[in-house]
């Protein structure tokens, strides 16, 4: 069913695309106004992902770097930018061309330089909506000033698109992203059950839907079947693998080229991860009289978007409530902003929880990054203090 | 194994060299070695294994051989293998219970092991990814003063004035030696700034692990009296060294050998 749901997903886009009404967004984008406005998105992060997944990084990072971009920039930047210089060398022939480009920087910076990139290459216009960090909560300015970028967002759409936002149809598409993201939480907070339903690398390719797809009807659906499926399972005591003996959380995007040797191969020594910090990101309902407001605050309020107290909080809230046993962070050499400040937050929240947890260095798209006997030696020595 | 094994066996395959320990169950030392590893850590492995059973020889089928060190997974006649973090841990732990921070220098990394009341390990870093802070570094600074390696300490320990040595990266901080070397300055005095370079990355390592406790240093670098000198200078403490300070990982697997037919 997620293969139909992704199928539909790239067949829409180049549907769209065909006919002028295509954005590519980055993941954190509030794409319910688009998408009520009847712009459909694709998500180059999530291509990005699927060029990782088709173990193809280095080639494709590799067309960027030929234009001088440096290895140090972010893998999906340089995945994205690669496959729109070389669509037919990369995975699926590239994304669909897109008309616009619409960038938030909740989730970081470097997405507003990647899509001016691919602006000058694809001619595309960018918009930004600008949402500055939030350190202590969010101010009643901060909101006023994203609520005025959203505004500013809704004329740019009806200037570059035709079209306009009827209130009637945002309510209905947050309608249909708040149960998407409702049953999606269900299926998450499942996982506090012992054995748990999910694992890692299950919730990663379950969280497609919800992250390139909020907002439509057929992804409530799926999200519905996905739900009645763990739930089964929780009510059967099946786990998400054979025989669970130590329960760990993960920090940060996955390695995507690794992903089913990484987590299957820890699943054999009785290690799951019934959370993450990553697919956990996607929560907040729209709703409310003052809808642009509800927007403002819950994109404003993303996981990457807030200081390192709120990430150290939300871990440990993770391991208490998902009764861990420990914890893995991965350094993501590419994303700068969600692996900053990793070895503080892990002696704060080994102190704080009193499990012990390990730092592991990587990417989740460039496999040169990766060394696997350095990662082999501290996830063992990890498991050899918990066994 | 129906019967208790009566030795352990530990084989700590490091990158620079490779050590067996053979003890029994009353954990007294029957035969210990060490060789570089050189190019294949299979036959340095196997060597040490033989020069053991020369020293001691013993009922192999009432032993059981525990693996640690960078090359544990290759070796197949070993019973299991552990990281070299437990095994450190163990080892120092048995030689010396109350030490609770532990740092060991290689030759090609370094680790800083936070050790609990058990003996087991609680915490560690690991930098394994540059040769700044392990024994590689002082290899090559030694190598651009035309120095032997072991006598490296004791000339830096002749020092009167220590050079400034400001960077901990092996590339630049050699073209910085280079420098001093221009500049007409002793070797004893760079060999002393080339030491306290060293203390001072490790020290920054050290301090990401938590810990009171008294310390220990263990690996090949702890031989090095002037790497103790600074470090101890550098954190302000006193420092535990083992006799035999490169042997404590292949200790810790023969002694977890043993645990493990109980
Ligand atoms: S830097 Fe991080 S948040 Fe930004 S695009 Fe790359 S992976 Fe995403």
């Amino acid at each position: 069913m997620l293969q139909q749901v992704m199928f539909r997903y790239m067949l829409e886009g180049h549907t769209a695309s065909e006919e002028g009404k295509l954005a590519w967004v980055t993941s954190g984008f509030p794409v319910e106004i688009p998408q009520a406005m009847g712009v459909t998105s694709s998500y180059p992060e999530q291509y990005a992902a699927v060029v990782g997944s088709e173990k193809v990084g280095p080639t494709v990072c590799g067309f960027a770097e030929e234009l001088g971009y440096s290895q140090e920039l972010c893998s999906y930047a340089r995945s994205g930018i690669g496959s729109v210089l070389h669509p037919d060398d990369s995975p699926l022939n590239g994304l669909p061309p897109p008309q616009a480009l619409l960038a938030c920087n909740n989730i970081c910076g470097t997405v507003l330089r990647w899509y001016d990139a691919v602006s000058e290459l694809t001619e595309a216009p960018v918009f930004l909506l600008d949402t500055p960090p939030l350190d202590d909560g969010q101010s009643a300015h901060h909101m006023r000033y994203v609520k005025s970028g959203i505004h500013k967002l809704v004329d740019f759409l009806s200037k570059h698109f035709g079209t306009e936002l009827e209130e009637g149809r945002l309510r209905e598409v947050a309608e249909l992203s708040t149960q998407a993201i409702s049953l999606w939480t269900q299926c998450l907070e499942a996982c506090k059950k012992r054995p748990s339903p999910l694992n890692c690398a299950d919730r990663f390719l379950a969280m497609a839907p919800v992250v390139s797809m909020r907002g439509t009807d057929h992804i409530v659906e799926y999200y519905q079947a996905l739900l009645d499926e763990v739930n089964h399972r929780v009510r059967e005591g099946v786990g998400a693998i054979r025989d669970e003996r130590i329960r760990l959380l993960w920090d940060n995007i996955p390695p995507w080229f690794n992903i089913f040797k990484f987590f299957n191969g820890l699943a054999k020594r009785g290690v799951v991860f019934p959370a993450d910090t990553y697919t956990h990101a996607w929560s907040g309902s729209i709703s409310g009289d003052d809808l642009f407001e509800s927007v403002a605050t819950i994109y404003s309020n993303v996981y990457l978007n807030k200081g390192l107290d709120a990430k150290v909080d939300k871990m440990c809230e993770l391991i208490e409530d998902y009764n861990l046993d420990g914890f893995i962070l991965f350094s993501v050499r590419s994303c700068k902003r969600y692996s900053l400040g990793q070895m503080v937050s892990k002696e704060l929240v080994s102190e704080r929880t009193g499990v012990p947890g390990v730092i592991i260095e990587g990417d989740m798209v460039d496999s040169r990054l990766f060394n696997e006997a350095q990662i082999q030696t501290r996830i063992d020595a990890l498991l050899e203090m918990l066994l | 194994m129906t019967q208790k094994p009566k030795y352990g066996i530990g084989l700590d395959l490091g990158s620079t060299s490779t050590k067996a320990m053979l003890i029994d169950r009353e954990r007294r030392v029957l035969g210990s070695h060490l060789l570089p590893t050189g190019a294949s850590a299979v036959g340095a492995a196997e060597r040490c294994l033989e020069a053991i059973a020369i020293q001691a020889p013993i009922d192999v089928s009432r032993s059981i051989t525990i693996s640690t060190g960078y090359g544990r997974s290759v070796i197949e006649s070993a019973d299991r293998n552990i990281t070299e973090i437990t095994c450190h841990s163990v080892g120092v732990n048995h030689l010396n219970p109350d030490i609770r921070l532990l740092i060991d220098v290689g030759g090609q990394d370094s680790k800083v092991i936070r050790i609990g009341a058990k003996g087991r390990p609680e915490d560690f870093e690991l930098n394994d990814k540059c040769s700044a802070g392990t024994g590689r570094f002082l290899e090559v600074m030694a190598g651009v003063l035309e120095v032997p390696l072991k006598d490296f300490g004791n000339l830096a320990l002749g020092s009167t004035d220590p050079c400034e040595i400001s960077n901990t990266c092996t590339v630049f901080a050699e073209s910085e030696v280079i420098g001093h070397i221009g500049a007409g300055k002793r070797a004893e005095d760079i060999a002393a700034g080339i030491h306290a370079s060293m203390a001072a990355k490790i020290a920054s390592l050290s301090k990401r692990i938590r810990s009171t406790g008294p310390l220990g240093l263990t690996g090949g670098v702890a031989l090095n009296p002037a790497f103790v000198h600074y470090l101890s200078i550098e954190l302000g403490e006193d420092i535990w060294v083992p006799e035999e300070p490169q042997m404590t990982g292949a200790l810790g697997a023969a002694i977890l050998a043993l645990d493990e037919g109980d």
